[in-house]
This record gives structure tokens, C-alpha cells and sequence, in this order.
């Protein structure tokens, strides 16, 4: 048994790791946005937080975060189910069960240079367009970069997790032990389509449930992905924040913070929520 | 049955077509539209591996990540069993979740003033702090998982029968848990090696990875040198799963 | 629970520590150049500057910085970022007390020289210490004075350029001279004409701003609100007028002038513009431009403007900085940076001041081929305004253009 010391020495230290620098990062965008710190700060006010509260600009770009977030992981979702489903034998070994595997050490960046080349109007789809006649000229190619709808960013979220959620599923296919639960309900009687809704959908999904969750909130904080594929209006909240706070009027720093302030605790109440909901909501999560 | 192959066969090609894209763009030179293909060929970027720069670029990216993730690595792995144990355990786990779901570029502009304070900022060793703070709570949550009543009753075992701290862990816990020590090594690695906003704030840009050099060259729009160093970046965690691909898999903290 | 608050506690004591006193810092003006540059020996310089443009880079990392660490033994860092990113990084640099700042030397002009005079981030004055300075056309207006600031020996003048249009001859054959023009062009060829949304793009916008007072001295001087509403009011409308015939419909802008020219090399916009007049041929020369792509100022003008190197008030080795500065105005430095297949800046030397010799190589630099003739446009030359200008056109356009 460790001495009662260690174990006290560990959570401390635990505690500390984790919650030291929000918190304290927290104290000090407080400050600055209250105009407490902050060499151009002259007095203390909370013009900052009212123009970013009652502002639309912080709120759009959560909302445009959560509305790339949601589409991203529901494309994502709907191509890995089919995937893992349809091909769950092939995925267990063989070149199919390594080849799925690779995507996964591509980081955002590298992904988000990569759309932008394809996708681009001079990118390489638009290139393969004008020589096959589709195009007869490089401005009528669609724009999916830097686009309102966020195209290029949701395609390229799509590229990084949906062959994690492949994975996932495909795993989980094993652990849970699917096969059965499906051959026990076609002895049944069950149909192939009942199958898949009442037996194979739900318990997946469920399964991956707390991933699904948190995959959702990662991608609300992306930063590289729409830094380059996105434009200037809607913004994605990391780049907005940033932004704010290094964009030409240095009058605008305690926006920055304040946003910084808001979208932490915005998440921070999620978690909470999501702990409160079911307290052993985490438990779990680890796959 | 056919389809099916032909489908997979086509799924196959295009895991490997960004890869395959990127590295025939770092050998080019003209490209202009609508060519499908760069005009020339050169060697130009890859002279780059002569050039002093690029490989100490390399080698720095590499040091900040095996840095981190031996750090992280290491400390997570004692103190989680502590978290795991503890009765309290989902309170400790809703905490270490905040800054595991926290965009690491915001927590970077809140928390650089305190970097600037004790003079961190523009150092490598502030910035494998900063990387070990974001990862840290990342590789507790790997751990916890593992740490479970069964292996604490082997370890208890262990230690009735005579064994001592040390030898427990050596001939007990580590066997067990070589895979999920590997997991977590692997997966901390990447989150360092891919990193960005964090590294390039609390490095005031002096600290060049190899992620904050493409970035250096997409804003020059240099596509050849920034495809270039895309496949420096993408290739050795390939190497590195193709030589064990239990290592990558994890509800990773990806982009 | 507790022990949560106790380091809450030092969190904010740390806080409070870095509001406090700051540190002497040493007196480098009153060395003389000898003493300065022994000082200067085997130190680090680090200069953040715009990384933006690959002849640029290639200059300072294949001209600067080995002829700095094999001249006067001085290791040269660049590192990335411009504008606000660099007055945020030195503000709370400052704020926290800091002894040694992360950087060194600055490259700036206009609105970022203002910020960080404001909030006093910048040592000086020290450009007359360094003995090239002699060489400098400080009595041209254009190179004194930025953004109607006095540089007072804040910072050093190492680069001068006119604002061009860049076209290509073999698709526009009369490319638009005036206002009126411009938006009958963009009209009668929708999607094919935009400015960035960064630097370029607002300079562009100035000089549209001047064309609408009327004349170039009506904006001259201190910034002037009410003079601001009413003109930029009228600018704004003129826009809108272009927006739906703009690339992308006016809804996005390239978020850098190298994003514009990357659209102009592969066809999709005619026109791209560059703050430097002479970098249609470096860029040609390089491959990225076809060859018929030409550079001209049109009949409202553009701005023609200087940028510069500055010393952080926090840098630990300002003698070096200064000896690097030095190297950077000399003849041989300007020389090499003005040559259009290296860089193409203008020199901020003053002719009457060097030697025949000296003279000579500068006038024989090869001529221009696509970019116009300094001379011919220096009439069309504006100056630049006080940065507030600037700074409020930046706000105002993603208010009244980009959001709406």
C-alpha cells in the first residue's frame, strides 16, 4: 500500500497540474478584461464584457463553431458506421485493418494544407475539372475554401476523425461483443434492417457515446484547421479570441479576454453537466 | 463480393492519396493552372535535409516531444493510480478534463503572461512545460482506465508475498501495463509533434518545430517547401505505427 | 480545498509582483560606436519581422545574417510576426516585468511605430549613434516622417516603396486609371478584382480615402474625426458599389497579399497590388508571375511610404542590435536588397551623399523591366497618413464591408 503521504503528495500535485494554470490564466484574463491590468488600460470597466456579451460577434462564432462541430461529427459518424459496419471483417486484419490506421498521424495542419490544395479554385480537383471540360474556367469552380458555410473546414475535420470513429466502432464490435447480440436476435427473428436499428446502432453508439461528446467539443476548439481554411466572417472561436487579441486595435485586448473567459466557462459547464447527468459519465470514457 | 473489393481498393488509395499528393507537390517547382501535375521536378526542398536548419529543426521538434512525452508519460503514471483509487475519483476526473478539452491556443494566450513572468516565453523549456501541461491531464485519463481492482489486487499480492516496492513494479505492474505505458508515450508524443498556437505563443516563434515552420511556409505561400515539410512532419509517427499500430489507437486529443 | 486557494493566492501575488518597479536599463547612447561594437561581439540578435515573402526571407537568411555573423560576429535569429501580434507580445512582456525581452530588433512601420511609441516599448533615441546613418535621406519627407510621426531616432529608415497595381498586359490591355474606371472595369469583369485584408489591402484603401478629399493635403496632419467620418462614409459607399462584382463577391478578401498573388499567378483574379513597386519583376523572375505581368500606379496615386528597424526597450543586447542595424543601412546591404532578383526594395540612402563610385553601382542596377519607373511615378506619390487612419479603416472594414 502507498504511505498515506504519497497518495496526498499525488493529488495534490494532480490537483494542482490541472486546475493551476486555468484557473490562473483565468484570473488574469479577468483582470485584463476588467481593465485592472493592462498597460492601455486606463480604468477599471466593464464596457469590455458588455460589448462582448451583448455583442454578436462572440456568440456567432460559438455558434459557428457548433454548427461545424455538429456537421463534421455527424458526417463522420454516418461514414464510419457505414464503414465499420458494412466491412467489419476486412477491418480486422489485412491491408484494410493496417491501411486505417495511418490517417491517424496526419495532424490538423498537415490535413488543412492538404484540403486547401485539393479543394482550392486552383487546387487539384478544380485542375482535373478543366481538363476533363467540367469547368471552362477556374472561377466557376464552387468555392469550399474559406466559404461561409465552412466547407473546407468540415471536409477536413471529416479527413481526421472519421477514421478514428472507424477504429472505434470496429473495436468495439469486438469488446462488445456484437456478433452474438446480432446472431441471438436474427435466431429471433429479427430482420437484417431491425438488426441494425434495435441491435447494432444503439449499442454502438451508446458505446461511444462519451467520445462522441467530447469529440464534439475538440473540434468546437480547432485552431489550425479554420486558421487556414477559414475566412473572416464567421469565425471559428479560437481564431476570433486570437484574433481579438492580436489584431490591429490594441483597444480591443480585453474583448479578447473576456471572450477567452466566456468560452472557458462555456465548456466548463458542459463538463459539469455531462458529470451531473451521470456521474459515472466519464468512467468510461477511455476507450 | 467484387464490388466490395474494388470499393475497399479504392477506400485504400485514398488513405495513402494526401501522402502520396503531398510528397509529389514537395518535388515540385512551377505549377501553374491548369497543370495537373507541377511542370518541373526539383530537388529543391529536399536539399533542405543538407541545410543545417531544417535538421535541427527536426531534432528540436523531436527533443520537445520525447521530452514531453517521457515526462508526461512518467508522472501520470504514478500519480493516476493515486486519482484512480481515491474515492473522489469522478471529481479528479471532471478536472482533469477541463484543460484536456480547452483549446490548448486559448489556454495559451490566458496563461503566457505567467510564462513572460518567470521568464519561460522564447525558451525550449517553456515550451515543453506548456506541452506538458495541456498532455498531462491527457495522460492521467489514459492511465485510469488501466488501474482497476482486479491489477490492485495482484499488486496487494505482491506485496503479501514479500515483494517489495520496486520489485512489484518491475516483475508486476509494468508487464501489465507495457501497452498502455506505450499508448500513452505515443499519443503524447503526437499531441507535442502536431502542436501549434501554444508552442508558437510560448515560444514567441523563436522555438521553430516543425509544425510552426509549415506554417512559416504556407504563410510565404511556398507550397513546395510547406509540402516538404508536411511529409518530415507526417512521416516518422507513420514509421512509428507501421512498426506497432497498438500504439496510436486512443480517444486522442486530435486537432 | 484548501490548498487550491493557497496557490490561487500566490497566483495572484506573482500577479501582483510584476506590476512593480522597473528595472534601470543600461544607457547604450552614451557608448561610443567602438565601445558599442565591442559590446556587440558574439551576441544573439533576435528580429521578428513579416515573413510573408519568400525573396524577402531569402535575402536576410542568405545576405543578413551571414554577413552580420562573419563581419562582426553576431548571431542573427527572424523570427515570425507583424503588427499587433508584436505590440501585444512586447505589452505583456512589460506588464510582467520582464528583464530581457524574447526580441530584439523590430522591422515596422506607420500604425505598429505608434503603438509601440504609446505604450513606450521602443529604445531610442539611438539612429544617429550608428555611423551609417550619415548616408540617410532623412530630409525626405517620405523617409523622415512615418505616417506623420517624427521617427526622432526611435527608428532607423531601411527600406522605401511606392504602392503598385500589378496586371497582366496580356489579358487587361487598359488597365483602369481612376475611381470611375476601376469600377467599370470590376463591373464588366465581376470576380476578378480584390484587395487583401491585411496591410496592402488597407494602404490601398488610403489612397482611395485621399482620391475622395480631393487632395492630398487635406488629410495630411494629426488625425482628424470629423474629416474621417465624412470621407471614409463616401468610401464605404464606393465599395459597396464594387462589393458584388469583387472576387468572391466581396464576401471573403485574401487574408495576405501572399494569398493575392498565388490568385493572380493561377489566373483567378487579373489584378493583384504590392507595396513594393518593383516586385512584379522579382516575382516574375521567380516564376510566379507570367511575363506579361506589369506594375503601374494609377491617377489617384498610391502611397508611397518607408518601413523600418526598431530596438525593443527591453532588449538585452541593443548594442548588437545596433551594429546589425548598421550593416543593414550600409551601402553594400542596400545595394544588394535594391537589385530587382533580390528583393527590389528602394534604398533610403541618400545619392548626393555617397561616393561617384558608389553612385554608379546604384544607378546601374538592371533596369526595370515591368515594374514602372521610379521616377515617373514619384508624382503620383502620396503620403502616408497618421496611422489612427489606418487603424480605424481596418475596423470600419470589417464592420462596414465584411459583416454587412
Amino acid at each position: 500500500m502507498p504511505t498515506p503521504k504519497l497518495k496526498n503528495v499525488s493529488r495534490f500535485l494532480f490537483v494542482a497540474i490541472v486546475t493551476v494554470p486555468v484557473v490562473s490564466g483565468m484570473v488574469y484574463a479577468a483582470l485584463y478584461s476588467l481593465g485592472i491590468i493592462g498597460i492601455l488600460n486606463t480604468e477599471i470597466s466593464s464596457k469590455a464584457w458588455q460589448t462582448v456579451f451583448f455583442g454578436k460577434p462572440f456568440w456567432s462564432a460559438i455558434g459557428f463553431s457548433l454548427y461545424i462541430s455538429v456537421v463534421s461529427m455527424a458526417i463522420s459518424l454516418a461514414v464510419a458506421l457505414l464503414i465499420s459496419i458494412k466491412w467489419q471483417k476486412n477491418l480486422r486484419d489485412g491491408l484494410l485493418g493496417t491501411a486505417i490506421y495511418f490517417p491517424l498521424c496526419f495532424p490538423g495542419t498537415v490535413m488543412a494544407f492538404f484540403s486547401f490544395q485539393m479543394l482550392s479554385k486552383s487546387g487539384f480537383v478544380s485542375r482535373l475539372g478543366f481538363n476533363m471540360g467540367w469547368i471552362e474556367d477556374l472561377r466557376v469552380f464552387p468555392s469550399w475554401i474559406h466559404d461561409a458555410y465552412g466547407i473546407g473546414i468540415i471536409f477536413t475535420s471529416v479527413l481526421l476523425i472519421t477514421p478514428f470513429f472507424i477504429i472505434l466502432f470496429s473495436n468495439l464490435f469486438k469488446t462488445e461483443n456484437i456478433a452474438s447480440f446480432q446472431h441471438l436476435a436474427k435466431t429471433f427473428g429479427a430482420s437484417n434492417r431491425q438488426i441494425l436499428w434495435k441491435v447494432t446502432l444503439p449499442i454502438l453508439l451508446k458505446r461511444a457515446s462519451v467520445t462522441i461528446y467530447l469529440f464534439t467539443i475538440f473540434i468546437m476548439g480547432s485552431y489550425e484547421v479554420p486558421l487556414l481554411l477559414g475566412r473572416q466572417d464567421p469565425q471559428m472561436i479560437s481564431v476570433a479570441i486570437i484574433q481579438k487579441i492580436q489584431r490591429f486595435n490594441l483597444n480591443d485586448i480585453p474583448q479578447g479576454y473576456a471572450m477567452s473567459i466566456l468560452y472557458v466557462l462555456l465548456i466548463l459547464s458542459v463538463v459539469i453537466l455531462l458529470f451531473f447527468r451521470n456521474k459515472n459519465f466519464f468512467k468510461t470514457s477511455a476507450v | 463480393m467484387m464490388a466490395r473489393k474494388i470499393l475497399q481498393s479504392i477506400f485504400i488509395a485514398s488513405i495513402g492519396l494526401p501522402l502520396a499528393f503531398l510528397l509529389l507537390l514537395s518535388f515540385g517547382r512551377r505549377w501553374p493552372y491548369p497543370e495537373i501535375f507541377p511542370k518541373e521536378l526539383s530537388l529543391a526542398a529536399w536539399g533542405f535535409l543538407d541545410n543545417s536548419n531544417m535538421i535541427s529543426t527536426f531534432f528540436l521538434s523531436l527533443g520537445i516531444s520525447f521530452s514531453v512525452a517521457l515526462f508526461v508519460t512518467l508522472s501520470a503514471f504514478f500519480i493516476s493510480k493515486h486519482i484512480a483509487y481515491s474515492k473522489k475519483r469522478n471529481t479528479f476526473m471532471v478536472l482533469a478534463y477541463i484543460p484536456y478539452l480547452l483549446s490548448p491556443v486559448v489556454m495559451a494566450v490566458i496563461f503566457q503572461y505567467y510564462f513572460i513572468l518567470v521568464q519561460l516565453t522564447g525558451t525550449t523549456l517553456g515550451v515543453i512545460i506548456a506541452q506538458f501541461l495541456i498532455a498531462f491531464p491527457f495522460g492521467v485519463i489514459i492511465y485510469l482506465n488501466f488501474w482497476n481492482e482486479n491489477l490492485k489486487s495482484i499488486e496487494e499480492l505482491s506485496k503479501t508475498l514479500g515483494g517489495n516496492a520496486f520489485q512489484t513494479f518491475v516483475k508486476v505492474l509494468y508487464p501489465l501495463s507495457k501497452n498502455a505505458i506505450l499508448l500513452c508515450f505515443f499519443q503524447v508524443f503526437l499531441i507535442s509533434w502536431f502542436e501549434y498556437g501554444l508552442t508558437n505563443l510560448i515560444g514567441s516563434g523563436k522555438i521553430k518545430t516543425l509544425t510552426v515552420q509549415v506554417f512559416n511556409f504556407v504563410n510565404e505561400a511556398n507550397i513546395f517547401y510547406a509540402s516538404f515539410a508536411c511529409c518530415l512532419l507526417v512521416i516518422p509517427p507513420m514509421l512509428l505505427m507501421y512498426l506497432n499500430k497498438r500504439f496510436i489507437f486512443f480517444a486522442e486529443k486530435s486537432e | 480545498m484548501k490548498k487550491i486557494v493557497s496557490l490561487f493566492i500566490l497566483c495572484l501575488a506573482m500577479l501582483a509582483c510584476g506590476e512593480k518597479e522597473k528595472k534601470e536599463v543600461r544607457d547604450t547612447s552614451k557608448l561610443s560606436w567602438e565601445e558599442i561594437e565591442q559590446e556587440a561581439h558574439g551576441k544573439t540578435v533576435t528580429m521578428i519581422m513579416w515573413t510573408g515573402d519568400s525573396k524577402i526571407n531569402s535575402y536576410m537568411k542568405n545576405y543578413i545574417v551571414p554577413k552580420v555573423k562573419k563581419e562582426l560576429d553576431i548571431n542573427l535569429e527572424i523570427t515570425n510576426g507583424q503588427g499587433s501580434a508584436i505590440v501585444q507580445l512586447l505589452m505583456t512582456e512589460m506588464q510582467a516585468n520582464k528583464e530581457k525581452s524574447d526580441v530584439d530588433m523590430l522591422w515596422i512601420n506607420g500604425e505598429t511605430f505608434y503603438q509601440l511609441r504609446q505604450i513606450d516599448g521602443l529604445f531610442g533615441p539611438w539612429t544617429s549613434t550608428v555611423p551609417n546613418s550619415k548616408y540617410i535621406d532623412f530630409e525626405n519627407p517620405f523617409i523622415g516622417t512615418d505616417f506623420q510621426q517624427p521617427i526622432a531616432g526611435y527608428e532607423m529608415p531601411w527600406g522605401n516603396v511606392q504602392m503598385a497595381l500589378i496586371y497582366d498586359s496580356a489579358k487587361v490591355e487598359n488597365p483602369p486609371k481612376t475611381r470611375a474606371e476601376l469600377l467599370e472595369f470590376v463591373k464588366s469583369k465581376p470576380g476578378t478584382f480584390t484587395f487583401d485584408n491585411s496591410f496592402t489591402g488597407l494602404t490601398f484603401l488610403k489612397a482611395l480615402l485621399i482620391d475622395i478629399a480631393g487632395n492630398k493635403e487635406e488629410l495630411m496632419g494629426d488625425f482628424n474625426e470629423e474629416k474621417y467620418e465624412k470621407y471614409s462614409a463616401q468610401l464605404w459607399d464606393y465599395i459597396r458599389e464594387l462589393k458584388p462584382y469583387l472576387w468572391r463577391k466581396g464576401e471573403v478578401f485574401p487574408e495576405s497579399v501572399a494569398q493575392m498573388h498565388q490568385l493572380f499567378a493561377s489566373g483567378e483574379l487579373l489584378f493583384t497590388m504590392s507595396n513594393n513597386d518593383a516586385e512584379v519583376d522579382s516575382k516574375t523572375a521567380e516564376g510566379l508571375f507570367p511575363p506579361t505581368a506589369k506594375a503601374y500606379v494609377p491617377d489617384f496615386g498610391t502611397i508611397q511610404n518607408s518601413h523600418y528597424l526598431g530596438i525593443t526597450k527591453l532588449s538585452g543586447v541593443k548594442a548588437a542590435a545596433m551594429v546589425v542595424a548598421n550593416t543593414m543601412v550600409s551601402f553594400e546591404a542596400q545595394l544588394e536588397k535594391m537589385k530587382p532578383s533580390v528583393w527590389g526594395d528602394g534604398t533610403v540612402l541618400n545619392m548626393e551623399k555617397l561616393s561617384e563610385n558608389e553612385r554608379n553601382q546604384f544607378e546601374n542596377i538592371p533596369s526595370r523591366k515591368q515594374a514602372p519607373n521610379r521616377n515617373e511615378i514619384q508624382d503620383k506619390a502620396l503620403m502616408e497618413l497618421a496611422p489612427e487612419y489606418m487603424i480605424r479603416l481596418s475596423e470600419d472594414f470589417r464592420k462596414e464591408i465584411i459583416l454587412k
